[in-house]
């Protein structure tokens, strides 16, 4: 799992039928340099390219999550899905104390 | 599996039910100098391993998702050890 902000939503008008009522946050992931520390996150972007997270927790804009990727992404779906990211929590704070 | 140092733990309650109890710590990947090496990753961790400690951290989701008890849980990184020494190779 890695966190990100939440900089964006996406609606899908075709997409493949298992993808039905899915919800779709796009996320900028979090880089060591500038990660978040306490309950409020980084501002601006990272250099991480950002990506399209599935998510059925309801997080929101300007709002840091714990996203997983790879094949793991699609275990929760009844029926094989192409999801490879997916929103697996909703962060409240982070002590992050980096060894500098 | 990579190597890297605790730098931190995450608080979230809202969240995939399987990772309730479950201690979410941020995982800086290190080289074996010990010089940052990647972006940081929340592993879940059965060891109890300190901050600044150096671990061991696996993408295997299947380990995860047993260790967890969920087969249906996106989980995937976790801690499975806590270095005690590396030796660099002279060669």
């Amino acid at each position: 799992m890695r966190l990100g902000k939440v900089i964006g939503r996406v609606t899908l008008s075709q997409a493949i039928p298992s993808f039905e009522g899915g919800r779709w946050l796009v996320v900028n992931p979090y880089t060591g340099d500038r990660y978040q520390n306490g309950t409020t996150p980084p501002d601006g972007l990272s250099a991480e390219p950002s990506l399209v997270v599935f998510d059925a927790l309801g997080g929101d804009v300007g709002q840091t999550i714990g996203f997983i990727e790879g094949r793991e992404a699609a275990t929760p779906f009844p029926e094989p899905t192409p999801v490879d990211a997916i929103c697996a929590a909703l962060v409240d704070t982070v002590y992050h104390d980096p060894m500098k | 599996m990579r190597l890297a140092r605790v730098e931190g733990n995450v608080v979230a309650t809202r969240k995939h039910p399987s990772l309730e109890g479950w201690r979410l710590m941020v995982c800086q990947p290190i080289n074996l100098e010990g010089e940052d090496d990647g972006t940081p990753i929340i592993a879940i961790d059965p060891h109890g391993a300190g901050m600044h400690q150096r671990v061991i951290v696996s993408s295997d989701g299947l380990a995860a998702r047993r260790m967890v008890g969920d087969n249906r849980s996106p989980v995937r990184m976790m801690i499975t050890g806590i270095v005690d020494k590396t030796e660099e190779d002279a060669a």
